[in-house]
Formats: structure tokens, C-alpha cells, sequence
């Protein structure tokens, strides 16, 4: 062991700054849970700080509004893969037919430039074409006959609004991962099936999305680990007391009632329980992965 | 060459071990050794000459842009000649503005505090994590007999109080304070008023009336209303029902509750804003206008009547003028409710306030003279106008001073008057107010009319327990609780009706208000850090 060790020595030396970022940034910190099971004060720190076993959690579970959050979380969870993790493959997949090459380069960059906005500049920009008495949406519905609607003051459009707002920021992004995947298929493969008749449709079903099928189980897998990670920020600028029913979700609850508070060990143990869900879900899609498709993380 | 990459390697990761382990734990043992320590320890008559003290201090930036876009704040010359005029040598630490909660408490969870902490409030803020509670903070009692008599003498005991720990008498920070705590005013047209040939409402009917008038004149904005009704609780403040931190009320049945316990005053309340968003004179998009959005309304001249703080009269007022010409406005008595009364909410009476590390404890008599100097003439003169012969002259007594007019002028008198000068009454400068139009209105009107008006109540300073177990119930300095704040929303959005105000107020008994209710009164009952 140690003699392979030896033997491979500079590589091993290579990945020793690597490692160290892991263990220094990421797993360290990890320790720093251990408040979710304390009283955490501040100026007493881990050592001196009271254990109060699982009252945090206890308090989390008991909460009257911990059913709806939670179904919130979920919920926005399991649209945004839906939608958002599935539009960049279309657009991607899209983007590969196009032919005139300057085109393709001024959609992409154009779908690209939104992922540098910040969700404030985003949810200004929403809040403007979404107005009810100057915004551009409304304005279209008018001509139609339609009422002016307040999107933003309302339960039942909010989640439209996030999912949407999400898919307009981060779906040109999204797709690099793929058009630099798609760019790695033999073009071969299609060659022969051009011989063998095969238009563009059967080829896109036969050739391109089987080729892209590991880097998608891939990314699945990494978008499963996040699932209750939907993202503070990007809730927060768009809440206000008339949406909050359908928009308030673990994190931005976790900012409310945690941070704000400063009640540290209750926003460490919701968001310890976040992870180990998160957790979870990707143990099990992994397995189920790697039994269906022989594809996985590890 | 070997070696070389090796050590060169370890070189790197040794350097990437600190920078993520380090949590600059040698801050407070580094000012402990500081040789200008001795210097404190020298007799309070001591020469000019002497070495200056120093000391490190951090400070909110507070959007002053002065601070903000200054390069570096110490080497500012008129930090340099505050240092001169008091024998000081500072190390300002900035925090910014936006993230002032979150860097303090990093500063204490670090536990690299500088030698004064700047907070903004009693002893008992959340920007303060609970540091004086733990004794970081040196008691001052002793110091402020020794070397801060004018302190004590000048600032008022409702100030003092805040920075006090009731049960053991220990004061622990010097207080700027805020003589008028009522701050926010009623801001109207006073062109549109005589456009529509209408006189200033005095109670909550006839401002409906001028807002209708208003309306039909084709403005905008009536009324200029605002997200969670932040700079837009005119009509609450009416009704006396702003239910915000300090306006608990004892109510008859002997309970301290939120003062929006009232219901039908709360009724009343929700129904003008339903009727004045019913007929269009409140925005129907007031649930979702930012700060940003409400100034540049008001400033172009799309508003009639808002809430603003008083003394943005002159810069805004300015603005509008700008903008709009012909635009003319003024500060007006809120319109009265049942009582007779009206208002906004009450301000704390301490602004921002100074504590002394106890690691500082070789210098706490310098940074007490250092306070104590900011409430002397020679420190009200500099701080008003700035630097004597290059910002202002001084003719025996009489003082040529020309007040700037341009933004950078208008940056660096900001910063002078209310950044720098650390410890005062900010109420308002009254010096630079006296030389302006808009700013003798200003004083005017803080002098006249906010003295007569505003809601009070009782404030609980550590805040009650049930308030940070249920955040729902929780409102802030100008919001009421999220809870009830979502169904006065959808009241006035016409989504629930007003008549079900009881059962939001049942609601808010089931989630935790029951507790909340009996915490205060027991706490009000036992005067347990209670303030009227």
C-alpha cells in the first residue's frame, strides 16, 4: 500500500491541496451542527453551550405551520425538476439543430446573460411586467378583454412566478453542460444512420439523447441532493404577506425564525433536517439509478 | 528542484489551513500589548502634549456615502482633525449599513471586538447578541462620574435608562439620543390642496375627502402607499392601533397587550384603507412598492399625501421642487382619529449608542473624555460646519458659513453632522437648519407640530421571550406581526372580510399570543425592564 503510495508519490502530493479544501471547508464546518442539539450561545461557544438533546427539532415538527412550509418546499422542489431541470435539455437539444452557426451563438448568449442578473435585479424586473396597472403582461391580457390581475398578490399565481422567473434566469446556463456533451457524440454514429435512412427526429431519439443519458443521470442526481434547497434568496424578493401562503418555504422560514430571531441552534436543526432529506433522496435515487441504468455518482 | 516543489507545496498548504481555521483570535491580546496603553494611565489633567490615546471603534456605515466612498476613513482629514482636537488616535472599523446584524454578530462570534463597539439602541439589541449580558462590556458608573460629567449632565435620563441593567444599576454604553422621538410626519401638496380649493384635513374624514379631491385632479398616487404598510400606517396611528415593539397598551381588563387589540379602533383602521383602496386612492399595487419604488413616486410628483421622516424635508422637498416645478409642500398635523389624536410611532430615544470593552479597560477613561468632549461647544461648532478657517470662518463670535449646494458638499456636511459626531441630540442640526428655508420649516415643524403628535406605548427592552419563540407574532419597530399584518392585507385586498378581525385576533391567542399576553403583564407588573 504504502509502496504504491510511494511509487505514485507526486501525484499523491498533487491531490493533497484538494483534499485539504475539503476537509478544512467542508467537513470542519460539518462539526459546527452539532449546535442543532444545543442552546447555542454565542460567547459560550460548543464547549460551554447547554445540550438539549432534540427539543429543536421537537419545536420544528410541532410548529402549526410546519405541514404547510413543508408542502411548500416540496412542492417547489418537485416543479422545479420538472420544469427546470428539463428545459435546459430541450433548449440544448434545440439549439444543436440549428444551423446557421452565428444564429445559434446570438441565442445562446442571449439565453446565457440573465444567469448574471442577482435574484433582486430578477424579481424587479418580474414585479415591472407583472404590474397591474403598468406592467406589460397585464397590458397584452387587456387587449384580450382581460381584467388587470395582481400576479403578485396572489396565492395562487406565486409559484408560477418563482418556477418562472428561475427558468428565465438559469435555463441558457443550464445548457452548457449539455451542447459541450453533445459536442463529444461520434458524428460517425449519425453518418451511418443517415445511410441507414434515418431522418432528424429518429436520429435525435436514437443517437443524441442515449449519448446524453449519463451526463443527464448525472446531473439528476446532483439536482436530487439539493431537492429542499430551492433557494432563499430567490423566494424572499418575491414574498409579501399576500403570497406568503403558497411562498414561504424552509429556507426563507429558516431566515425568519432563525436568523432574524438569532435563535441559531432552531435554524441549524431545520436546516440539518433539510440536508438529511436531501441526503436521502440521493442515497435512494442513486441506488435506484444505478439498478435501472448502471449510471451513478459513486 | 524537487525539494523545492515540495516545500513550496507546504508553503501553500500551510497558508490555506490558517485562512480557513483562523478565526483572529490574537485581535484582543494584540490591543492588550499595545504600548499606547500606558498612556491611559496618566493623570486626567495631563498636557495636550501627551501621547495621543488609541483606540479602535466600529461604526455602522449607515448609507452615508461620505463613509461609504471614502478610500480610507482614517486617513479622512476630518476624522485626522477630531483625532487632533482630542488627543486621540482612532481605528475606525466600518461596518456596512445592510449587513450590520450579521457582521457584528461574526465580530462577536470571532470574538475580535474592537475597543468601543457602536451599537444602535439599548443594551439589549439584537446587533449585540446578548455581549453586554455576557460581560464584554465594562460598566461605565465610575468612569462617567470621573470624566464624563457633561455627559450625565446634558443627556436625558430616558436615555440613560435604556443603557442601564435594571438590576444592578450598571450602566453600560453612552447613548446619542433623540430628543423628539416623534420623527415621521404627514407630508402634503399644499398646491394640490389649493388647486382643489380644499383646507388642511384635520381628521380621518376629511383627509378622505382631500384624497378624493385629489383623486379627481387625476393624481396618481392620493395617497402613496407602501409595501406592509411601512411609511404608510397614517390611519393606524389615527386609531392608535399600530401594535408595533413598543406599543403594548394596558388594556381595561388589566392584560398589556399589542395595542392592535382593540378591535373595533383595528376595524376602523383596516375599513379606511379598504375604502380608500376600494375608490382607487391608495395604489392597488401598494402590497409590493419598494422604498425605491416610494421615493422616486413622491419626488416626481405622482403622490398627494404620504408619511416621510421630518427632517428629509429639505432634500426631499428639494427633489420635488426640481422635478415638479410649481410643486410646493408641507408638513401637516396627521389626521385624528376618535381621540382627538394621531401620529406615528415613537422612535427609541437612543439612536445609536457606545460600549467599552472590557479588554479596553487601560483606556476607558480617555474614550469616556473622548464622549464627553463630543458634547462641548468646541465639538458642536466643528461638527456643524467642519474645520475652522478652511470650511467656515469665525469672526469673534460671529460665524460666516456657506451651507453646500452641490452633492458632495451635501455628502460631507451628512457626515459631519450626523456620522461623525458620535454622541449629540439628532434630532436635527440645528445650526445648519436655521440657514435655510426648508430647514426652518423642518425645525418648525419638529419644534410645533411632532411634539403634539405620535403614539407611545410600552416597550419591553430585552424583548419578550414568546416574541422570539413565535416570530409569526413578532413585528418590528414599524411593522405589525406577519400574522396579523397577512390578514389586514387581505382585508383591505377585499379577500377576507373586516368583520372577521376577531377571529385573526383568536388566531393570534391560539398561535402563542396567550403566552406572549401573560408574559408581558407579568413583566409590566413587576416594571422588569419595562419602558413607558
Amino acid at each position: 500500500m504504502f509502496g504504491f503510495m510511494w511509487k505514485y508519490r507526486t501525484l499523491y502530493l498533487i491531490s493533497i491541496p484538494g483534499i485539504l479544501y475539503f476537509l478544512v471547508f467542508k467537513y470542519l464546518p460539518l462539526l459546527g451542527s452539532v449546535i442543532a442539539f444545543q442552546n447555542y450561545n454565542l460567547f459560550a461557544g460548543f464547549s460551554g453551550s447547554p445540550w438539549v438533546g432534540l427539543e429543536h427539532f421537537n419545536r420544528m415538527f410541532q410548529h402549526y405551520d410546519f405541514l404547510r412550509i413543508l408542502r411548500n418546499t416540496l412542492m417547489l422542489g418537485a416543479l422545479d425538476i420538472l420544469i427546470a431541470f428539463t428545459a435546459p435539455i430541450i433548449l440544448a437539444l434545440l439549439l444543436n439543430e440549428v444551423r446557421l452557426v452565428l444564429y445559434k451563438k446570438i441565442v445562446q448568449t442571449v439565453v446565457y446573460a440573465p444567469h448574471f442578473l442577482s435574484w433582486v435585479i430578477v424579481s424587479g424586473i418580474f414585479t415591472g411586467m407583472l404590474s397591474p396597472s403598468s406592467g406589460i403582461v397585464n397590458v397584452i391580457l387587456g387587449w384580450f378583454g382581460v381584467e388587470p390581475i395582481y400576479f403578485l398578490g396572489e396565492n395562487s399565481y406565486i409559484r408560477t412566478i418563482l418556477v418562472g422567473s428561475g427558468l428565465w434566469r438559469d435555463v441558457g446556463w443550464g445548457t452548457i453542460i449539455y451542447l459541450a456533451a453533445l459536442t463529444g457524440i461520434n458524428p460517425e454514429l449519425y453518418e451511418a444512420s443517415e445511410i441507414d435512412g434515418a431522418g432528424r427526429w429518429k436520429q435525435t431519439i436514437k443517437i443524441t439523447i442515449p449519448s446524453l443519458l449519463p451526463v443527464i443521470t448525472v446531473l439528476f442526481l446532483l439536482k436530487i441532493g439539493d431537492f429542499m434547497d430551492y433557494g432563499f434568496e430567490r423566494v424572499f424578493v418575491f414574498q409579501n404577506p399576500l403570497n406568503i401562503t403558497n411562498s414561504e418555504i424552509l429556507d426563507t422560514y429558516i431566515y425568519k425564525a432563525g436568523l432574524k430571531q438569532m435563535q441559531y441552534s432552531y435554524a441549524t436543526a431545520i436546516g440539518l433536517f433539510k440536508s438529511v432529506v436531501g441526503l436521502f433522496l440521493l442515497v435512494i435515487a442513486n441506488t435506484l439509478s444505478r439498478k435501472a441504468t448502471g449510471e451513478s455518482l459513486y | 528542484m524537487r525539494k523545492l516543489f515540495v516545500l513550496a507545496t507546504i508553503a501553500a498548504l500551510s497558508v490555506s489551513v490558517m485562512a480557513g481555521c483562523s478565526k483572529n483570535n490574537n485581535e484582543p491580546s494584540k490591543a492588550a500589548n499595545n504600548p499606547s496603553n500606558t498612556a491611559a494611565h496618566n493623570k486626567p489633567e495631563e498636557t495636550p502634549a501627551a501621547k495621543p490615546a488609541k483606540f479602535s471603534i466600529s461604526m455602522r456605515t449607515l448609507n452615508v456615502p461620505y463613509v461609504e466612498q471614502n478610500p480610507d476613513i482614517n486617513k479622512d482629514k476630518y476624522v485626522l482633525a477630531l483625532e487632533k482636537m482630542t488627543n486621540t488616535d482612532l481605528d475606525i472599523r466600518l461596518i456596512p449599513h445592510n449587513e450590520y446584524q450579521d457582521k457584528m454578530i461574526q465580530m462577536f462570534a470571532t470574538n475580535d471586538i474592537p475597543d468601543v463597539v457602536q451599537g444602535s439602541g439599548g443594551i439589549s439589541g439584537q446587533e449585540l447578541a446578548g455581549a453586554v449580558q455576557n460581560g464584554v462590556f465594562l460598566p461605565l458608573n465610575d468612569l462617567l462620574e470621573q470624566y464624563g460629567q457633561n455627559l450625565l449632565k446634558l443627556l436625558p435620563k430616558e436615555a440613560w435608562d435604556r443603557l442601564t441593567d435594571a438590576k444592578t444599576g450598571n450602566i453600560y454604553g453612552i447613548p446619542e439620543v433623540l430628543s423628539n422621538p416623534s420623527r415621521r410626519a404627514t407630508w402634503i401638496r399644499t398646491d394640490l390642496l389649493e388647486k382643489a380649493g380644499k383646507q388642511i384635513p384635520t381628521t380621518v374624514e376629511e383627509t378622505i375627502d382631500v384624497l378624493r379631491a385629489f383623486k379627481e385632479l387625476g393624481v396618481e398616487h392620493p395617497y402613496m402607499g407602501r409595501k406592509n404598510f411601512k411609511y404608510a400606517d397614517t390611519f393606524f396611528g389615527s386609531y392608535d392601533v399600530f401594535g408595533y415593539l413598543n406599543q403594548f397598551k394596558l388594556f381595561p381588563d388589566g392584560q398589556v397587550k399589542p395595542s392592535f387589540f382593540d378591535a373595533d379602533a383595528m376595524k376602523k383602521a383596516i375599513g379606511t384603507y379598504k375604502t380608500m383602496f376600494d375608490e382607487g386612492l391608495i395604489s392597488k399595487e401598494f402590497a409590493t412598492i419598494e422604498s425605491a419604488d416610494f421615493k422616486s413616486i413622491v419626488t416626481s410628483g405622482k403622490a398627494g399625501m404620504w408619511s416621510m421622516n421630518a427632517n428629509e424635508l429639505p432634500i426631499w422637498g428639494t427633489q420635488l421642487m426640481t422635478n415638479v416645478p410649481g410643486a410646493k409642500v408641507a408638513l401637516i398635523p396627521s389626521p385624528v382619529g376618535d381621540d382627538g389624536k394621531g401620529g406615528y410611532a415613537y422612535y427609541n430615544p437612543v439612536t445609536r449608542s457606545y460600549f467599552i470593552n472590557v479588554n479596553a479597560k487601560d483606556k476607558a477613561a480617555e474614550i469616556v473624555k473622548f464622549f464627553d468632549w463630543m458634547v462641548s461647544e468646541q465639538a458642536e461648532l466643528f461638527f456643524s460646519y467642519g474645520i475652522e478657517g478652511e470650511d467656515y470662518q469665525n469672526d469673534g463670535g460671529t460665524i460666516a458659513y456657506t451651507p453646500p449646494t452641490d452633492e458632495a458638499g451635501t455628502n460631507k456636511q451628512r457626515f459631519l453632522n450626523y456620522w461623525l459626531w458620535m454622541v449629540q441630540d439628532t434630532t436635527y442640526n440645528k445650526r445648519i437648519a436655521e440657514l435655510s428655508e426648508p430647514g426652518k420649516q423642518m425645525v418648525d415643524a419638529f419644534d410645533n407640530l411632532l411634539t403634539k403628535e405620535g403614539r407611545g406605548g410600552i416597550e419591553f427592552d430585552p424583548r419578550l421571550e414568546a416574541l422570539v419563540k413565535y416570530p409569526d407574532l413578532s413585528p418590528l419597530s414599524d411593522q405589525l406581526p406577519p400574522l396579523v399584518l397577512e390578514h389586514v392585507l387581505k382585508m383591505v385586498y377585499g379577500k377576507e372580510s373586516i368583520d372577521s378581525y376577531d377571529k385573526v385576533l383568536e388566531e393570534y391567542l391560539s398561535k402563542g399570543g396567550k403566552e406572549l399576553i401573560e408574559e408581558a403583564t407579568a413583566r409590566y407588573n413587576s416594571k422588569e425592564n419595562a419602558f413607558e
